[in-house]
């Protein structure tokens, strides 16, 4: 099996657990607890159906929108993931590079292995920068000035990781960052002496944007649920998402809304847009899908703030159908890291070609033009 | 497993899957995506069920309906469906012969391996024609022109295959037309001998209707989503469905239709039919179902024109919930193709037979005599369907 066999997400996944030891996959592929709410996350786009349009002379339909006040090709861009370097050697320069290639927007994580300095002189597309509240405050001033200066478009601050998700297959694995062996993990990197040639040889492992201000995760090996539990302020509130926001004085999202409540709340303090989330299943297990929670919020807020769907997209026409409920665009983790491990930049290209692919042919069989035409009288709610 | 093993559309399946090369097989088994509306085009019936009558007298049952003006002996057909000759080598003759043999209408599609001419010298049932709107203008005349001198009853405009669907099976497989042998379906037509040698030895594979203008699809391999997408004028927009529809001058129909906005303006272009049907899940996968699009439309135009629900038929119940809904008529192509597959006419002919055993005898169970005595009182709609 190779990229050229990947046509769909299971292809991707399939290519990806071959290439990774096996703690690292399940990294990616795992949610919390009974992983409910990860499942859920796409079963809801079934929940409803497309109703096409026909004979309406479309032509090739154009996929651009808007989000933080960047015009992006398609209305679909790469959530902010951490560590990518544990998944391919190029880490955040493959993404960054195939997200700019594409025209969308690429995120960088707070935990990213690569500096936002690095990642902004590589490549001059739409670029989102994820932030966590650190209990440190003073990394939270330097991350927002770096950004600043290194011309990011966008901040995110995710609001669903106050603390870690229990992640089941990580404490079975015995997931760490940077990654230990261990008696339980040494057979799965014996496995892959592909992935510990190029991990070894390639540049250091480090949390880039947070090393010098913190070891941990860089040469004091932690797993992930300690790394957040330690270094994460759980007194975050509204008021230090205010601080954010005024600091930062762009175009700003709180990451992880999955309330209409806290949606109106964010418009309150200006945030500019919200990203419906509930980090991809890894958080709260048993909470509702982005989906699932986006037409009450798009009818609540949808004229005041940008929407963005995170969570559970694995289709063309996911993508379709929560744009038709109200997002301007949607965002991906999994789907483009396991593309990412399969083939690194080339990977991501893959998909997001596929994904680019799939949205265009599914507008074209509903007779839609652009992204403004799909509208909720596209869609119908089964009982 | 042989013919007469073969009681249901599952056995016919399996059968067929028996006798066909793997990529031809999944040509047919296969749809969009994640084959979601694939699936809920069938599981949509039992969100739905039926209330019998009894003590009605029922021991004679008319199975008959009246469509594009002529009366057919049962009520449903076959849908047209494209490259039959590769799913068995008699191919159009063997459904068209089937289908003459139980008075119903037969689809032929502008992608069929046998001519207009020639089905037209075979059969005398009522005959559809299924067009699709090619960029080369003279194609369409001709393909126009040929179904009116062989005196098809019904032009039918397919109208949701702007671009071709991502049916990753055939992607996975390689399925072209004609077949290509490649490495990796080098094993299933060697495992299928009888295929092969039929293939070849029982007359030259054509696309009769479409050869003289293009080569896509005979004398170069193409895939079939591959020549949608390049081959049809995807600018086809409702002036040029007008325009056609008065240049054939008879029955003519949609086929594809899905929301009631385009029900409704198909009454205004002079359709006398629609066929809401989503290519059988073949082309926009989360599209929603013909049958739980079914009844919106047919309270919509129902009486303005013929109203036929495509896909997913795999029972005679099945049917007789789309009758009950409103339904003129039931149209399928799986529940034909794998029997085609499986047998020739032989294969049709027993499927055919078997649909409409069940029909008489659900109907029998159900009290009622005729198609016309079926109607919503029938049904009842299950709250929880998700
Ligand atoms: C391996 C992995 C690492 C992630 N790291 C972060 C992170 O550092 N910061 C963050 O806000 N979200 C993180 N997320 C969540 C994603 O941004 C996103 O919300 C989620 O993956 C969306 O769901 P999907 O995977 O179904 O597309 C991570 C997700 C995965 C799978
Ligand atoms: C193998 C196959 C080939 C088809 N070819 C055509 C075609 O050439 N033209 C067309 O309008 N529809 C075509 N269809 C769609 C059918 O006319 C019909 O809409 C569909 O089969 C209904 O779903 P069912 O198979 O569940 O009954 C094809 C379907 C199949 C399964």
């Amino acid at each position: 099996m190779n990229l050229e066999d990947c046509h769909n997400f299971d292809d991707f996944r399939k290519l990806a657990k071959k290439k990774l030891p096996s703690p690292i996959f399940h990294y990616i592929d795992g949610g919390s607890d009974d992983e409910t709410t990860l499942k859920r996350n796409t079963e809801a786009f079934n929940s409803c159906d497309l109703i096409p349009n026909i004979l309406r002379g479309t032509g090739k339909p154009d996929l651009s929108t808007k989000i933080f006040g960047r015009k992006i090709n398609i209305p679909l861009f790469l959530s902010p993931t951490a560590m990518q370097r544990l998944y391919h050697p190029d880490g955040d320069k493959a993404s960054a590079k195939a997200a700019e290639k594409f025209g969308t927007m690429y995120s960088m994580s707070t935990m990213a292995n690569n500096s936002i300095e690095e990642i902004s002189n590589i490549s001059s597309g739409p670029k989102l920068f994820q932030l966590y509240i650190h209990k440190d405050k003073s990394i939270t001033d330097d991350l927002v000035e770096r950004c600043k200066r290194a011309n990011f478009d966008g901040l995110c601050l995710t609001v669903d990781t106050i603390v870690a998700g229990n992640r089941e297959r990580d404490h079975r694995t015995g997931f760490t960052t940077p990654p230990k062996l261990t008696l339980n993990s040494l057979m799965s990197f014996a496995m892959k002496p592909r992935w510990v040639f190029d991990y070894l040889t390639n540049k250091k492992f480090e949390l880039s944007n947070v090393k010098n201000k913190t070891d941990k995760g860089t040469n004091i090996t932690k797993s992930v649920i300690e790394y957040i539990n330690e270094q994460y302020d759980p007194g975050m509130n509204w008021k230090d998402a205010e601080y954010v926001v005024r600091k930062w004085n762009g175009p700003f999202a709180l990451k992880g809304i999955m309330s209409v409540e806290d949606a109106k709340r964010a418009i309150d303090i200006g945030c500019t847009a919200i990203m419906i989330s509930n980090h991809g299943g890894r958080q709260l297990d048993g909470s509702t899908s982005p989906f699932d929670q986006i037409k009450e919020i798009s009818d609540a807020v949808g004229d005041k703030i940008e929407i963005i769907l995170d969570g559970g997209i694995r289709r063309g026409t996911h993508v379709l159908k929560a744009i038709a409920a109200g997002a301007k665009a949607c965002s991906l983790g999994k789907a483009f890291l396991f593309s990412l491990s399969a083939g690194g930049q080339k990977g991501v290209e893959k998909l997001l070609q596929n994904m680019q692919n799939e949205i265009e042919r599914d507008m074209m069989l509903m007779g839609c033009k652009n992204l403004e035409e799909l509208n909720i009288s596209k869609l119908i709610y089964r009982k | 497993m042989k013919l007469k093993d073969c009681h249901n559309f599952y056995d016919f399946r399996k059968l067929a899957k028996k006798k066909l090369p793997s990529p031809i097989f999944h040509y047919i088994d296969g749809a969009a995506d994640d084959e979601i509306t694939y699936k809920r085009n069938t599981s949509a019936f039992n969100d739905v069920d039926l209330i019998p009558n009894v003590l009605r007298g029922v021991e004679s049952v008319d199975l008959s309906t009246t469509i594009f003006g002529k009366k057919i002996d049962l009520p449903f057909y076959c849908a047209p469906t494209a490259l039959q000759r590769l799913f068995h080598y008699d191919g159009e003759r063997a459904v068209g012969k089937a289908a003459q043999k139980f008075n119903t209408m037969f689809g032929v599609s502008a992608l069929a391996t046998v001519s207009v001419e020639e089905i037209a010298s075979l059969i005398d049932t009522p005959k559809m024609f299924q067009f699709y709107f090619h960029k080369d203008r003279g194609l369409n005349d001709s393909c126009l022109e040929r179904a009116k001198a062989a005196k098809f009853d019904v032009l039918a405009l397919t109208v949701d295959t702007i671009t071709g669907g991502n049916r990753e099976r055939d992607l996975r497989t390689g399925f072209t037309s004609p077949p290509k042998l490649t490495l990796s379906s080098l094993y299933s037509f060697a495992t299928k001998p009888m295929w092969g040698i039929n293939y070849l030895t029982k007359g030259k594979f054509e696309l009769p209707h479409l050869q003289d203008y293009v080569k896509e699809g005979t004398s170069t391999n193409t895939s079939i989503g591959n020549y949608f997408s390049t081959m049809l004028d995807q600018s086809m927009n409702w002036n040029d469905a007008e325009k056609l529809c008065s240049q054939w001058g008879g029955h003519f129909a949609l086929k594809g239709v899905m929301s009631v906005e385009d029900a409704k303006r198909a009454v205004d272009i002079g359709c006398t039919g629609i066929m809401v049907s989503n290519h059988g899940g073949r082309q926009l996968d989360g599209s929603r179902s013909p049958f739980d699009q079914l009844a919106e439309i047919v309270d919509a135009v129902g009486d303005k024109l013929d109203v036929i629900c495509e896909g997913g038929f795999q029972r005679g119940t099945h049917m007789l919930k789309a009758l009950s809904i409103g339904a003129k008529a039931c149209s399928g192509g799986r529940l034909y193709l794998y029997a085609l597959a499986a047998a020739g006419q032989a294969g049709v002919e027993r499927a055919l037979g078997q649909y409409k055993a069940e029909l008489v005898r659900d109907m029998k169970l159900m009290g009622c005599t005729k198609i016309s005595d079926l109607n919503r009182s029938n049904l009842r709609f299950r709250k929880n369907e998700s």
